[in-house]
């Protein structure tokens, strides 16, 4: 018989999937409905994100490329939300956003619903406005680094760009203070860095999905980005900026998640071991 | 096909773009007009620009193709295919039509965004979530050495990310910036120049027509390879 003869290790050792993702699944959805209020630590990076920002003086340009997928919004529009919100509070800065993924726009909707500009007193078209969707990756970065105008005339809606005060003098790279990425494509982060640091110099922040950081290290650490930070970090922005949203409440579920996950790896090396050294391993 | 038409030019002409572009990243060349642009820096801006113009046609062209490849599935009834291929296109249409007639950003193509392709590529990346926490579990073993390093190497890592245990355990950041700061980085500059070195190279070989992968399919002699 199959079941016979099984040891607690072999059990521990084969937990069905089943189990697994039920515990998960468990672990994942208590703490949404009942959030704990876990602590959530500043990272260094997210509070040279913050700190940057908040240097900036009266009348800075921003460009802020919204190159995220719907499949990374849950994970990067909390932090874009709590950025826009940093920005609109300190007030006096221009945000121009585009984006570099098709789905930019709407997600860019999106987030602008959550953040809801109007209670900070931030006008369409005279502190933020979206130029859109430009294609071509890297060529669409290099192009409106050498000339914006040139490149798109019209904003996501297909209004003349000539009509929106925000756009008087923004003219190519060097009309920009700062440049800011959330994406979840490395073509997009490091092609900043590319076609406008490299270029222009342009200070530039990044925000990118938990698993692309190790990638995007490198360059931070060389000093062509100020600060990488991943979207999972959204609640540590939150904490600074002050206005709690997605990001606190996942914060709990993020911490508990990772502590099942040490804990599956426990049981399954201890069940492992065990085995082994009981001369039932391999 | 003669080979000048079908290699000769297309080369010549990548090599041309190529030179300018690379003429205006590296030098400044006079004479340069009222706002200190050369000549070359508005040839660029323009082919560049043609590049963002050229990029938007392949995505309408890719349209058309998808339309060609499905309504074949369609027409032949493939088994267990043309359903979808069928709902493929009613999906490219009922987009297409809602967008142009009510413009990308209205109300109604956002609804038609949010409620449908945002909902399932949202619940399609986060599904992976599950995958990665059984894979964890049966792959993260001490069985030797090297998955030892791997298993000690992950398990900061894991408890680095969750933001409460660093509260309790400010050692764990010291750990982790000196894995990802020294280690990672390290190894991860190691793959970057390699991979820069080897774009470069490409970049030489498509230049100079020896690398002539983006001319589609050739043979050996248009290649300029045996019998030329």
């Amino acid at each position: 018989m199959s079941g016979q003869g099984k040891s607690i290790w072999d059990t521990l050792e084969n937990i069905p999937r089943e189990v697994l993702y039920g515990i998960l699944l468990v672990v994942f959805v208590v703490p949404m409905i009942f959030p704990l209020g876990l602590p959530v630590p500043v990272s260094a990076n997210v509070r040279k994100w913050y700190n940057t920002i908040d240097a900036l003086p009266t009348g800075s340009v921003v460009l802020i490329d919204f190159g995220y997928s719907g499949g990374g919004e849950p994970e990067l529009g909390p932090m874009a939300v709590a950025v826009y919100n940093h920005l609109f509070k300190k007030g006096g800065i221009k945000v121009i956003a585009m984006s570099t993924s098709i789905e930019g726009p709407q997600l860019w909707d999106k987030a602008m619903a959550e953040i809801r500009p109007e209670r900070y007193g931030a006008q369409y078209g005279v502190d933020y406005i979206n130029i859109g969707y430009i294609t071509g990756g890297e060529t669409a970065m290099a192009a409106i680094g050498k000339d914006l105008r040139a490149t798109t005339s019209t904003d996501y809606k297909g209004a003349s760009l000539d009509q929106y005060s925000i756009m008087d003098g923004i003219v190519d790279a060097h009309s920009f203070d700062l440049l800011i990425c959330y994406t979840t494509g490395g073509d997009q982060s490091e092609g900043w860095v590319r076609q406008w640091y490299t270029v222009y110099g342009t200070r530039y922040l990044c925000s990118v999905l938990a698993m692309m950081v190790p990638t995007m290290l490198p360059y931070q650490n060389a000093g062509q980005i100020i600060s990488v930070t991943s979207g999972a970090q959204a609640g540590e922005m939150e904490t600074l900026v002050k206005v709690p949203a997605r990001g606190i409440k996942s914060a709990d579920v993020i911490t508990l998640t990772h502590i099942l996950c040490l804990a599956y790896v426990a049981i399954g090396n201890i069940a492992y071991l065990s085995k082994r050294f009981s001369g039932g391993g391999k | 096909m003669s080979t000048t038409l079908k290699k000769t030019i297309p080369v010549a002409i990548v090599f041309v773009v190529a030179f300018v572009v690379m003429m205006d990243y590296f030098l400044l060349t006079p004479p340069l007009t009222e706002a200190g642009k050369s000549w070359t820096s508005t040839t660029v801006r323009d082919l560049q620009n043609w590049g963002v113009i050229l990029t938007a046609f392949t995505l309408g062209f890719g349209a058309v193709n998808l339309f060609y490849f499905h309504s074949k599935h369609i027409s032949r009834r493939t088994p267990n295919q043309w359903q979808f291929s069928l709902w493929l296109l009613i999906v490219i249409v009922v987009f297409t039509v809602t967008g142009v007639s009510m413009g990308p950003s209205s109300d109604q193509y956002n609804w038609l965004y949010n409620a449908s392709y945002f909902a399932l590529s949202a619940t399609v990346y986060s599904s992976l979530g599950f995958y990665m926490t059984s894979g964890l579990y049966r792959a993260l073993r001490f069985k030797n050495v090297e998955s030892g390093i791997f298993v000690v190497v992950g398990v900061i890592v894991l408890a680095k990310n969750a933001p409460a245990l660093t509260v309790y355990y400010p050692i764990l950041g010291t750990w982790v910036s000196f894995i990802s700061d020294v280690l990672t980085t390290s190894a991860q500059r190691g793959i970057m120049i390699g991979g820069a070195l080897g774009a470069i190279s490409l970049g030489v070989r498509t230049m100079t027509g020896r690398e002539t992968g983006f001319l589609g399919k050739m043979t050996e002699e248009e290649r300029g390879g045996v019998g030329a």
